[in-house]
């Protein structure tokens, strides 16, 4: 039934005008991340010819990076919506037309009007998915779950932790440990007095959601932050981890489906955008573990037990989360400066 | 020292040297074969990701276009390096020194810098990312070696084979290619065959260099490990090691390199 | 040889050199010289970013201690491996050379450099798998001894020098091994009939004259080791961070591309300081 609405929106889209020829079009996202699932991407071509070809990113600056450097190279990019407004003003990601998206009717009207992904006075990144930054542990290693993120720094858990290896990331979580309010940080010497009492704790960082698996199936970690979109694939994929979000709060995200200004293949971009916020395309990724999604309609059609609906859906808990705001260069700087002293004194 | 005491705590060494060189081989090979996604042990028997291998195009091609940059890179390579070997042999000229001190900083600049730096001079001259940029400068990297292993073996050519050559009314163009390239054919093979290994080896200079979607195997494969690694990079580096082993077997056949002089 | 050249000669030289020549400085040369001007710049010059001359890139690198700190890390990891990787290959070079005679030493000659075949990042990780706890090295060696033994060497930094010396030890047995066959075996027997004993041959004669070999190699992993990141990455966890992972967060992570320059250049101006000091010893070698 949905999949005829998609194919009917491609159709409207031909005759609308706008001839849609078959094109190769380039993402740029994190790996395993849904645009790059085969079976979407498959559908996809299917219904619109259009082919998909994807390049990965590690960390938001790296993302930054590969646009600033490759011009034309990419035809749809995910970014948090805390660097839209960075990249937007640099002119790195132009106005995404709405009027093209057509699942866009039906994304939540607080994510819509998103003051940072409306960056610039215009729509830029249409709302896709968002979830959590907080940390996860070996349930192997717990009778009962912690509420308390002092779980890092308990001793009987002494170089079984994981953090990423990401500045901002890092000086967050901090943050939330030391009860700061994570984008207006003002006490930054007790951040860094608490990273450096977790320091000896750490096992090893982590860079990417596969390593995170690699290392908690080979037992290496306890407990480690984690997102929340890829714990509910951890545990979907069978390890032995459960989601965490302490009394302490969590740090929130929300990502945006954006087209850089080079784009010379605008018109495939708004289709694969426009399927990859189509609820059918939502609730089967879901099934393999998924970020909670910011279309109101795909939100809604997920089951009742399924982990976005029971952990992010619950009211308690989004209470406690704080939304990632943009950072100023300045303090990127600092946090950046902060995190490598850090880890070069180890 | 022959069967002495010593000859075997010698012998004895090596042979545990070439334990440690090949136990992480081993282990790569071995977990090819193991059936868990995650590396865990105890082994379990599989070809699941031979299967999977099969399968994963972007693999294949990767693999494909290694194989072609490297061998395209040897032939150029080689064919210029033993160019100006044999320059540099032949004659004596001003400036010859400094050339030969040119040779070094390509193979002593770390190539994080040596990539990085291609990196900002081919976007700053607008020839950007690619696989034209991949390939010159896996040429670059290469060169060096092959002059420096080529000279190497120069360096034991007995010049006056030349000039008696040469005496007898063969033109230079014909004493090169009858006396000179023969003798130095073993140095040619030695040289093409480290151009090769540099070339298909080279992650730095091609992680810097190669256009999204266009990486090189071992790019592809240090995105994997940070990103995604499967046993399938395990397949195929199995694959490549033994078809590496069956060419260097080829290859000794026909030089003596290491054996007797 | 004449040192007067025909204009004949000079063409067929310039034939013969220019195209390896040129090749080298559209790729390397130019390249480095446009590094180092960007390490004088305060933004990459690219799209609209503003941008002025300055030395603060540089003076970053004096602001605090962290970099320093990271590059005498560097350094140590440098000399610690190179001392490693000669102590155990040299020995070995010596077997291949002069102990083992015939075809077997061909076979056992190709097998050392066999693994420069296989992908280095590869082998990197098979060391990981090798390494850690409930790893390959943790049940083979409980298999084998009859107590308990708890081995997990992986996140450490004798796993970044065991994976780094595994990388870079064909380099100093190759280099030793060609410096020792040029030895000829007469001067060996003479010096024994002359009744050297075994320690004085090898410290007398051995040694001195395959010296320029065995530096040689030396230098071939020491300079590569001091920028490595790629192995201080997958093998040193929390203690993985070095110089060269700093600069590879600057160009690929931060985009701090002027700061990466800099940086590089000092580490370039450090390890060819190095070279320079050590050259004289090289030299004497030589003579």
């Amino acid at each position: 039934m949905n999949k005829h609405i998609f194919l009917a929106t491609s159709v409207a889209l031909t005759t609308m005008g706008t001839v849609v020829l078959a094109d190769e079009i380039r993402v740029l996202n994190w790996q395993g991340y849904g645009t790059d699932q085969d079976w979407a991407i498959a559908a996809f071509t299917e219904a619109t010819g259009h082919t998909v070809v994807h390049e990965y990113f590690n960390s938001e600056q790296e993302m930054l990076t590969k646009l600033r450097t490759n011009p034309g190279a990419y035809d749809v990019v995910l970014i948090n919506a805390a660097f839209t407004p960075q990249a937007q003003a640099e002119g790195l990601i132009g106005p995404v037309d709405s009027s093209l998206v057509a699942n866009f009717s039906d994304v939540s009207e607080n994510m819509a009007t998103n003051q940072d992904l409306n960056a610039g006075g215009a729509l830029h990144g249409v709302p896709w998915t968002w979830g959590l930054t907080s940390f996860a542990v070996n349930t192997n290693e717990f009778s009962e779950m912690p509420t308390s993120i002092e779980v890092f720094w308990d001793p009987a858990h002494e170089g079984k932790v994981s953090i990423r290896d990401d500045a901002l990331e890092a000086v967050q979580f901090a943050a939330i440990a030391t009860g700061q309010n994570i984008n207006d940080i003002q006490d930054l010497d007790a951040i860094e007095a608490k990273l450096a009492a977790l320091m000896p704790q750490i096992k090893t960082y982590w860079g990417s959601e596969n390593d995170w698996n690699q290392f908690m199936a080979a037992g290496d970690l306890d407990v480690a932050t984690f997102w929340s979109g890829s714990a509910s694939r951890s545990m979907a994929s069978g390890l032995p981890v459960q989601f965490v979000v302490p009394d302490e709060g969590a740090i929130g995200w929300l990502d945006g489906l954006s087209i850089p200004e080079t784009s010379t293949k605008k018109e495939a971009a708004h289709a694969f955008i426009n399927w990859m916020i189509d609820p059918e395309f939502y609730v089967k990724w879901a099934e393999s573990g998924a970020p909670a999604s910011a279309n109101a309609k795909a939100a809604a059609a997920l089951p009742d037990d399924a982990f976005n609906k029971r952990v992010l859906g619950d009211p308690a808990v989004v209470a406690r989360v704080q939304f990632q705001r943009p950072v100023s260069d300045e303090n990127r700087e600092k946090y950046l400066e902060l995190w490598q002293g850090l880890k070069a004194a180890q | 020292m022959k069967g002495t005491y010593l000859a075997w705590v010698g012998k004895a060494w090596l042979g545990l040297i070439l334990f440690f060189l090949y136990a992480p081989i081993i282990v790569m090979a071995f977990m090819s074969f193991n059936a868990s996604q995650y590396y865990q042990l105890p082994f379990e028997f599989s070809l699941t990701w031979y299967e999977k291998l099969g399968q994963n195009t972007e693999i294949l091609n990767a693999a494909t276009r290694s194989v072609l940059i490297a061998l395209t890179t040897t032939v150029i390579a080689t064919t210029l390096g033993t160019a100006a070997s044999l320059a540099l042999f032949r004659f004596e000229f001003r400036g010859k020194r400094f050339l030969q001190v040119m040779l070094f900083p390509p193979i002593a600049i770390p190539w994080l810098i040596t990539g990085t730096a291609m990196l900002i001079f081919f976007y700053g001259v607008g020839l950007g990312r690619g696989t034209p940029s991949v390939l010159i400068g896996h040429v670059a990297l290469a060169l060096p070696y092959v002059i420096v292993v080529v000279s190497a073996r120069l360096a034991t050519f007995d010049v006056t084979l030349e000039e008696a050559a040469r005496s007898m009314g063969a033109d230079s163009w014909t004493v090169t290619r009858r006396v000179t390239l023969p003798w130095i054919a073993s140095g040619i093979i030695a040289g093409a065959l480290f151009a090769f290994a540099v070339s298909f080896d080279q992650f730095v200079v091609s992680y810097f260099l190669s256009e999204p979607g266009d990486s090189t195997l071992p790019v592809l494969i240090y995105t994997s490990i940070r990103k995604g690694f499967t046993p399938e990079i395990n397949a195929i580096s199995t694959i490549i090691i033994v078809i590496s082993m069956a060419v260097m077997l080829f290859a000794a056949r026909f030089s003596n390199f290491g054996g007797e002089r | 040889m004449s040192t007067v050249l025909a204009r004949q000669d000079r063409l067929k030289i310039a034939s013969l050199l220019s195209p390896a020549y040129i090749w080298l400085t559209v790729a390397i040369f130019l390249p480095l010289s446009a590094m180092l001007y960007f390490s004088f710049l305060s933004d990459v010059p690219f799209g609209d970013a503003e941008w002025r001359y300055t030395t603060d890139n540089y003076q970053a690198f004096f602001q605090t201690s962290t970099y320093a700190t990271l590059l005498w890390k560097s350094i140590k990891l440098g000399l610690t491996v190179t001392a490693v990787s000669v102590l155990v290959g040299f020995p070995c070079a010596y077997v291949l050379a002069k102990v083992i005679k015939g075809k077997s030493r061909e076979a056992l000659f190709l097998l050392v450099i066999l693994p420069f075949w296989s992908n280095s990042l590869v082998r990197i990780f098979s060391w990981a798998i090798v390494l850690r706890g409930n790893g390959v090295l943790d049940l083979g060696l409980n298999a084998i001894l009859p107590f308990e033994v708890d081995v997990n060497l992986m996140f450490s930094t004798p796993a970044i020098v065991i994976g780094l010396v595994h990388s870079y030890l064909p380099y100093v047995i190759l280099t030793s091994y060609l410096a020792l066959q040029a030895i000829d075996d007469s001067l060996i027997d003479a010096a024994r009939s002359m009744g050297a004993n075994k320690l004085t041959i090898l410290w007398r004669l051995i040694l001195p004259l395959s010296l320029p070999g065995l530096l040689a190699g030396a230098v071939l992993i020491f300079v590569p080791v001091v920028g490595s990141f790629m192995e201080p990455r997958i093998l040193g966890g929390r203690v993985g961070t070095y110089f060269g992972t700093v600069i590879e967060d600057q160009f690929v992570a931060v985009f701090n591309w002027p700061l990466g320059a800099a940086l590089s250049f000092i580490l370039l101006a450090v390890v060819l300081l190095i070279l320079a000091t050590a050259s004289p010893v090289l030299r004497r070698a030589q003579a």
